[in-house]
């Protein structure tokens, strides 16, 4: 604990913050003459201090107990909100990974944002994400994780909507923050309601309680399903999983961030809640169910795509739903090697589909073709992204899937029927996107595509290093099972879908004789899956039909009921005011007719107490009579 | 004779002076009906004074000043209409509206 980069590992959102805000000098309105590169650079070289100094801090967190240092932040009557910040293998190791992510993204994007002014804006958001994401991985509260996710929801829509001047990605960055601001909100009533329960936000704490909570079942329920709710608009799980797609507007090596950490960030909140969501068989029921519908649904969209980009993003959420599964399954390990391995495949394949994207122009795949023989690195980052994401021995994928499978063999087999199922269309639809891409006839778009150059080549060949390495790494680290241990049923039978997706897609897509593009023969299927099942129909017929009708009738409720009744009363003094002037008739002699009146009345009202008592009899006896009469 | 008697014919008189008053075009006719209401209310004050105080006849005190107060408003009344009649040439009601809403 000793180590000076471990007692300053705090410092690292804050490099990466640092960046995000000296970018600005490089706007274009601030900076005039000498272009917006610098703030790029400034924050590759900010990355990499993030990373030097967490992957020095590393190794000085082994076999060492979890240590937490704690940032009061406010101290109001009752409340205590006090930052705690732990520094353990685990979080330092996805320090590493978030700001190596973030490096190889940025270098990426030296080379992909060549053409473009917006580097001051893009490079500070990047940043802006990278702090935010360290920052939650440090964070070891829930009420701060709730922070940081919202406040990387709001650098999302920024991040999405960079290019504002097309209107598609103006939609998608609006549906991106709903869509996401919704499950936070949902996760904002779980983080308020489990304080009273459990009476800390700190996960350790939590999990301490946990462990002997006594809790109402259909309370816990709900507030697990409130707190399942957020990650389920961040991992882009099924039915708030269309901001991923449309997310796809934005820039690519956004996109890389996006894919592989920044929906993991609610994986990561997931993971760091698994004890209380234990609490309710229930809760672990919807977490899996949901899980297994996105993986299932997500895979299956991902083949029907034509997008290259889009066909990566439906895996995420199928990969995000195998996640689920396994904290739905109690596995959290599972789920975080899970994490680890999709992140470096996942952005390793986006790497690769925007180098061919930079070069074709065209992002349609059944428009490129034959690109292999000129383009090897973009080729070669599709097979080994592919390798490292589904279950293809020894590398990363491969493990984290039989981990997960052998957690779930005994208990819940059918599962593994799912994952293995995820995990053939998965390959199914990855090659399938190498085959349309790279093999095949070479069509207009894709005739004349040159290999990318040095800035996007290098972190391709890095991370694709990376990939190839982490099951040494993960040796070192212990993660592997020993030779005993291994399942060699499951990891067979996860091998055969693996090889069962591969060969079916190579089959279809390499063999002349289909015709292409491939047409199934129930067209209705094959639309249900391009379109996404609908999901944006789905959107528009419910939820915002209703809140669009609701606002339209409130809209109308305040317009005219509330404006109109208060209105109604100056109209009306209005009119009265006008009508009643005609009583000023100008005839002085209606005036004396008005005056006469009002004396008769107002003696008659006067003389109403006297007048009660007053006999009239026509001819009385005499006048004293009348007198005593008046006064009895 | 009884007061009821005189009263009532105070009253008539009175109400015919209303109506006078109200119904008049002519101005100076206006001004006559003034005069019976007055004469009606004069009428009135002579016979309470007569039946009901004939010891002290307060009465027939207010009666002289009405009397009095009613000829100096019927001379400055018909100077009023004189000075109208100059400028609109007519001493008719109903073209004396200059001054409505």
């Amino acid at each position: 604990m000793a180590h000076p980069l471990l007692q300053s590992i705090w410092l690292i959102p804050c490099y990466a913050l640092l960046g995000a805000i000296l970018s600005a000098l490089w706007f274009p309105g601030i900076t005039r003459r000498t272009g917006p590169r610098p703030s790029g650079y400034l924050n590759g070289l900010m990355s990499f201090a993030s990373f030097l100094h967490a992957a020095f801090a590393l190794p000085a967190t082994w076999n060492q107990p979890p240590q937490e240092i704690l940032i009061p932040w406010l101290d109001v009557a009752g409340l205590n909100l006090t930052i705690p910040i732990e520094i353990s293998t685990l979080s330092v190791g996805a320090i590493v990974l978030v700001t190596g992510i973030n490096l190889l993204a940025q270098t990426y994007a030296f080379g992909y944002m060549e053409m473009d002014w917006g580097w001051a804006r893009f490079f500070s958001l990047l940043a802006f994400f990278e702090a935010g994401m360290t920052a939650l991985v440090l964070c070891n509260s829930l009420f701060f994780s709730y922070f940081i996710l919202e406040i990387l929801t709001l650098a999302t829509y920024l991040l999405v909507g960079v290019w504002f001047n097309q209107s598609l990605v103006v939609t998608g960055a609006r549906d991106a923050f709903l869509t996401k601001r919704l499950g936070d909100l949902f996760l904002l009533m779980g983080v308020v309601a489990l304080l009273p329960l459990a009476g800390t936000w700190d996960f350790n704490e939590l999990a301490e309680w946990a462990k002997t909570a006594q809790v109402d079942p259909k309370v816990i329920t709900l507030v697990g399903l409130a707190l399942i709710a957020g990650p389920m608009g961040k991992c882009a799980q099924f039915p708030l999983h269309l901001w991923l797609d449309e997310a796809m507007e934005g820039p690519v090596p956004a996109s890389i961030l996006r894919n592989s950490v920044v929906v993991a960030t609610g994986a990561w909140v997931l993971f760091k809640l698994e004890p209380v969501l234990a609490l309710s068989p229930t809760v672990l029921g919807v977490t899996i169910f949901i899980g297994a519908v996105s993986a299932i649904g997500g895979s299956l969209i991902a083949i029907a795509q034509i997008d290259i980009k889009r066909t990566q993003s439906y895996l995420v959420t199928a990969y995000m739903g195998l996640v689920f599964i396994a904290v739905g399954t109690q596995q959290p390990d599972a789920a975080l090697l899970l994490v680890l391995s999709h992140a470096l495949a996942s952005a390793l394949l986006i790497m690769g589909s925007g180098a061919v994207v930079w070069n074709s122009i065209t992002q349609d795949v059944t428009q490129l073709g034959g690109l292999w023989s000129r383009r090897p690195v973009s080729g070669l980052s599709f097979l080994i992204g592919l390798a490292g994401l589904v279950a293809f021995p020894p590398l990363g994928g491969f493990w984290a899937l039989l981990k997960i499978t052998t957690g779930i063999w005994e208990t819940q087999p059918w599962l593994v029927g799912v994952v293995l199922l995820v995990n053939a269309f998965a390959a199914f639809g990855v090659t399938r996107v190498f085959c349309l891409v790279f093999k095949g006839e070479s069509k207009q778009m894709a005739q004349r595509s040159p290999e990318i150059h040095y800035w996007m080549a290098l972190p391709m060949i890095v991370l694709m290093g990376f990939i190839l390495h982490l099951p040494l790494i993960m040796q070192a680290l212990n993660l592997l099972p020993s030779w005993a241990e291994v399942n060699t049923d499951l990891a067979l039978l996860l091998i055969w879908s693996t090889v069962t997706g591969i060969a079916a897609s190579a089959i279809v897509y390499l063999n002349k004789n289909i015709a292409k593009p491939v047409v199934l023969p129930w067209k209705g299927v094959q639309d249900l899956l391009a379109y996404d099942f609908y999901t944006p129909n789905l959107y528009r017929s419910t939820v915002v039909f209703l809140v669009a009708l609701v606002s339209q009738i409130t809209s109308w409720f305040d317009k005219y009921l509330v404006d109109g009744g208060l209105n109604l009363f100056g109209v009306l003094t209005l009119i009265s005011g006008r009508n009643l002037r005609y009583s000023n008739s100008g005839q002085s002699q209606f005036y004396m007719l008005t005056i006469l009146f009002g004396i008769a009345l107002i003696s008659v009202l006067l003389s109403l107490p006297f007048l009660s008592q007053v006999s009239i009899s026509l001819f009385p006896q005499s006048a004293t009579d009348i007198v005593m009469n008046v006064q009895r | 004779m009884q007061l009821q008697y005189f009263l009532l014919i105070a009253a008539a008189l009175f109400c015919i002076g209303v109506y006078g008053l109200v119904t008049s075009r002519n101005a100076v006719r206006v001004l006559m009906s003034i005069e019976l209401m007055l004469n009606a209310v004069n009428l009135n004050l002579m016979a309470f004074s007569n039946y009901l105080d004939p010891q002290e006849i307060k009465g027939q005190m207010f009666t002289i000043f009405v009397i009095t107060i009613a000829a100096a408003e019927a001379a400055v009344g018909l100077a009023i209409v004189l000075a109208i009649y100059r400028n609109r040439d007519t001493v008719d009601m109903e073209q004396f509206n200059l001054l409505k809403w």
